[in-house]
């Protein structure tokens, strides 16, 4: 028999807890972590991305928020270190006990902090292209935005097999993880396809000059070169040697040879000719001259808060941005609260949902939403805004 | 740094109490895994201590020989099936025996060429893991294993990592203490005179390093299972230059005083978010005051701050002559 | 195989130029300092920010790359050195000097940005002559002035003079009526002068890069280390050297080895002869 003390205080507290309680939930905002590296390395990307963030966000919660509720969004910086990506992502799911998480953007750290977000279940929108950041069994409640690298290579591929009909292939990588794991599986796609590189290196990001890759490559017969690294100074100077050496080669790879800093680093503008990157057709200016629709609707919104001026970053990033915002925003509307459950359930029965970057689709054993039509190729030297023509066909 | 007073066994009881219960009190999963984290970069430093704080051999690279115990870890434990207590084991001796062939030939080095060495050290181990791929995953890493129950929750496996850092704080206390730690002191003050006095320089020097390559590489297997996966991007120099300053800042020759600064250090960009965006400036900035300013480190403020609140009390005991008796002493006459 | 050569000679020849800045710095302060990469890299960062950003002359982007190298010289020895050499802990300044390159590093990431920024171009010419072009000849050709210079300078200047007295006996200059304390200040003012020179000259080799300062460091000091601590020539042979290694191993071998073989040669060049090639006999510290 309780004491009648234990009674009241028992009472009382039931009595506070549905008062405010109930005051409480109908203001609950719904988190959303979101894991960046403003600073350091590989930063021009994150910030972009953040801008789409941001603007999306702030457009949801002018219009009312998700379901009644205002989005409170945390942004984490981690300059690149992958600890703290980590720490970031503990921090999120079990101390801020956030609904959602977005990121993080560099591969190295998405491979250290996706398995502790499921392992916490929180649900996580990847923006990371390595192929083993999804697995449907392992990380049940993460759901890729961004295409896969695996996509960015074969897009490559294609486009100097079939395209260009070009067959001995010079791959040059970086050394980095990112460019060591590329290298591999552009090899290996090339070789499903009958292939085989005449000539394959690894560079120091840092090296000062490329000219001895190059003549190897040339000397080796090759009649393409597919570079395979996100560092502008070794693409950069790879360019230089190609112009400077009078090598008349295409340039076949990664996006980062559409990157605005490039321009800058090129002896010669024309070094920018016959360059060609993996691209999308949402930032590809379609034969009238104009960007698609949506793309168009976005690049309006974000001009003011990008300086007014023309926009000098890959528009793509922005709209990635913006699309993790409004994926979260279709699960959490549709499954009708922010249980992860639901949301999983959401997300893995979406087909064809329209965001501005792409129209994804995930299923229960495929949690990569990108869609291969979305895969294009560009060429480097028309870039305008922030997006890009389409290369020749 | 003899024996323990009765004030300083209190604080240790305290301190001990409040680590071993910390799961209880810890607010959430989150600041467990930020204890976890001081804990096992305290079984790193705790060693580092040794070399840098006592024996004064100034070495930046030992991230280097913490990445070596994180993949052999990783490999050992995850591909190769061993269990995680044979591979904690060998990450260890693994460590040790990187430390033996890293300290050969560089202890013998004047100071700015030893510190070069391993800062070159360890930018070779970074080269090596990228382009070992087929052990090591190369870019794309490892996963790291964790320990079989009851290790694998978060509050089980906090407790062991409290342990190896105790075991290892343990030790290197030992160390410190005896006639060996003096002979550590001796030759971080000045080798020559050490020397004269019959010290045995450079074996010292080596087994201390040695040492230091052991806890390293035991830091590196548990940093592998506590952060779930291993990429070469976790072991950049910045590290290196953390542990560096936490034993700086914390004052070489004692062991709290690291501590304190591992703790300090690790938790702070956490709790200050501008701090995290400065980050690594803000290391270079407070190693810089704290070289300029209190070279012993911070804790010596606190000494100083202590003298003036409540100064020791010298007794002083004048030895007054006894008159009466000194005149009978003169005047005796046998 | 001839850009092999000429590639390794230049990034060699960098090398050799922060060789020689150490030896300098060295002479007076008997410090080596962390920060002697860093400076380098200011110059190149200040060069390309006055000449692309500010749109001035090369040869202000020239004199602002001194100017910034010889103020971080001068910054560095009041900071970090000068109040740390009376102590009698012996490395502090190792640690001083890792806390200021840290400091810099960062604040030039933090300003300049973390990605590699063009040089411009300084002497109109053509991009396609190969190996006669200008971002090789520059560095070789400024470390080789450098070098002559300081001989030049020592050898026939009264200050040159009086750096190699104070190189010599530091106490006895004092004692003579040198003012050490001016007289290092001054060192490492020409010091940070000559590393910001070098950076500026190689800045179309490795473009403006803010992280190139440690590595500027350290191979600056494996020149130096193979070449012998205290000779100029020395140091030139020990960057030419270290450049010319690295160039024809990453050719054979590809450039994932890079480090290790650079550091291969400091290992084997430090337990053969362990004062460098060209370098004195270290004296006993009694």
């Amino acid at each position: 028999m309780k004491s009648r003390f234990v009674q009241t205080t028992h009472a009382l507290l039931m009595f506070t807890a549905l008062v405010f309680g109930g005051s409480v939930l109908a203001a609950d905002p719904i988190k959303i972590g979101w894991i960046s590296s403003l600073t350091g390395a590989l930063s021009s990307a994150a910030l972009a991305e953040n801008q789409g963030v941001q603007l999306a966000v702030d457009e949801i919660n002018k219009n009312g928020g998700i379901l009644g509720r205002q989005i409170e969004l945390l942004t984490r910086d981690t300059s690149g270190d992958p600890t703290k990506a980590v720490n970031f992502a503990q921090q999120l799911a079990f101390s801020d006990k956030v609904h959602v998480v977005i990121g993080p953007v560099n591969s190295g750290e998405g491979l250290a902090a996706i398995p502790i977000l499921a392992r916490a279940g929180v649900p996580n929108i990847v923006i990371g292209s390595i192929d083993e950041l999804i697995d449907p069994q392992k990380y049940p409640r993460a759901f890729r935005v961004i295409n896969t690298n695996r996509q960015w290579i074969s897009t490559a591929n294609d486009y100097a097999l079939k395209n260009l009909k070009k067959t001995k292939i010079a791959i040059i990588a970086d050394t980095s993880g990112y460019g060591t794991a590329s290298a591999k599986t552009a090899t290996e796609l090339l070789e499903k396809a009958g292939i085989k590189p005449v000539y394959s290196v690894l560079v120091d990001p840092n090296k000062t000059d490329l000219t001895d890759e190059m003549n190897k490559a040339r000397a080796a017969g090759a009649d393409i070169v597919m570079p395979w690294s996100a560092a502008t100074g070794l693409l950069g100077r790879l360019l230089n040697a190609r112009g400077d050496m009078g090598w008349r080669v295409p340039v076949v790879g990664h996006p980062a040879l559409m990157a605005a800093q490039i321009r800058k680093l090129l002896n010669k503008p024309e070094y920018w000719e016959s360059t060609f990157a993996a691209g999308y057709h949402s930032t590809t200016f379609g034969a009238d001259g104009k960007l698609p629709q949506r793309t168009q609707q976005l690049v309006d919104k974000v001009r003011p808060k990008l300086g007014g001026g023309e926009i000098d970053v890959l528009f793509w990033w922005v709209a990635m941005g913006y699309d993790t915002v409004k994926v979260i925003e279709h699960a959490i509307k549709t499954s009708g609260s922010t249980d992860p459950v639901g949301i999983q359930k959401v997300l893995e029965s979406t087909k064809d949902f329209k965001g501005v970057f792409a129209t994804y689709s995930w299923s229960p054993t495929e949690h990569n939403g990108f869609p291969d039509s979305n895969m294009t190729v560009n060429s480097a030297n028309t870039f305008k805004d922030g997006s890009f023509k389409s290369a020749p066909k | 740094m003899n024996s323990l007073t009765h004030t300083h066994k209190a604080w240790l009881l305290l301190g001990g109490l409040l680590i071993a219960t910390l799961p209880g009190w810890a607010g959430d999963q989150y600041q467990l895994h930020l204890a976890s984290l001081i804990a096992v970069y305290w079984i790193l430093i705790a060693g580092l201590n040794m070399v840098v704080g006592f024996t004064g051999q100034l070495s930046i690279g030992h991230v280097g020989l913490l990445c070596i115990g994180s993949y052999a870890f990783a490999v050992l434990a995850g591909k190769s099936g061993w269990h995680p207590a044979l591979a904690l084991v060998a990450s260890g001796v693994l460590g040790g025996v990187c430390g033996l062939a890293l300290g050969l030939p560089s202890l013998r080095l004047p100071g700015f060429y030893f510190a070069m060495a391993t800062m070159a050290f360890a930018l070779i181990v970074n080269d090596l893991v990228l382009a070992q791929v087929d052990l090591t995953g190369g870019g794309i890493g490892l996963p790291g294993p964790l320990f079989p129950a009851p290790f694998d929750s978060p509050s089980g496996f906090y407790y062991l990592v409290s342990l190896l850092a105790l075991g290892v704080t343990w030790l290197s206390w030992n160390l410190g203490r005896h006639m060996w730690g003096r002979a550590l002191i001796s030759i971080r003050d000045n080798p020559v005179a050490a020397q004269s006095v019959g010290v045995a320089v450079f074996r010292a020097k080596l087994t201390v390093f040695v040492f230091s390559g052991v806890t390293a590489g035991l830091a590196g297997a548990v940093f592998a299972s506590l952060q779930s996966y291993i990429t070469p991007d976790t072991f950049v120099f910045e590290l290196s230059l953390f542990f560096f300053v936490c034993i700086i800042i914390g004052g070489r020759g004692s062991i709290i005083g690291p501590f304190i600064g591992t703790v300090v250090l690790t938790a702070l960009p956490e709790l200050v978010a501008p701090l995290a965006k400065l980050g690594n400036f803000f290391y270079g900035l407070l190693l810089l005051v704290v070289v300029l300013v209190v070279p012993e480190g911070i804790g010596r403020v606190f000494d100083i701050i202590r003298e003036r609140l409540r100064p020791r009390v010298v007794h002083r005991e004048p030895i007054s002559p006894d008159l009466a008796r000194l005149d009978r002493a003169l005047k005796y006459k046998p | 195989m001839l850009t092999v050569l000429i590639t390794g000679l230049a990034t060699g020849m960098l090398f050799a130029a922060v060789a020689l800045v150490y030896n300098v710095m060295y002479s007076t302060s008997k410090v080596l300092s962390v920060t002697t990469g860093h400076i380098s890299m200011l110059g190149g960062v200040f060069g390309a920010y006055a000449i692309s950003v500010l749109q001035l002359h090369w040869t202000l982007g020239l004199l602002a790359a001194v100017v910034a190298g010889g103020a971080f010289g001068a910054l560095t020895e009041l900071l970090a050195i000068r109040r740390v050499l009376n102590r009698s802990d012996e490395h502090l300044w190792l640690l001083s000097t890792l806390a200021l390159a840290t400091m810099v590093q960062q604040a030039a990431g933090l300003w300049w940005g973390t990605e590699p920024k063009p040089f411009p171009r300084l002497i109109p010419q053509d991009f396609g002559v190969g190996v006669m072009d200008q971002k090789f000849w520059l560095p070789i050709g400024m470390t080789l002035l450098m070098a002559i210079g300081l001989e030049l300078f020592y050898k026939r200047t009264m200050y040159g003079k009086v750096f190699m007295a104070m190189s010599e006996d530091a106490f006895a200059a004092q004692a003579r009526g040198i003012s050490t304390d001016r007289i290092r200040l001054m060192s490492y003012v020409l010091s940070g002068a000559l590393g910001g020179l070098a950076g500026f000259a190689a800045g179309q080799l490795t473009f403006a890069f803010f992280a190139l300062g440690l590595t500027l460091t350290l191979n600056g000091f494996i020149a130096l280390a193979v070449g012998g601590l205290g000779s100029n020539v020395g140091a030139i042979l020990g960057g030419a050297a270290l450049g010319l290694l690295n160039a024809y191993a990453s050719y054979w071998f590809g450039g994932e080895y890079q480090q290790t073989i650079a550091v291969g040669l400091l290992m084997i060049v430090l337990l053969v002869k362990p004062e460098g090639l060209l370098g004195d006999r270290q004296v006993r510290p009694v």
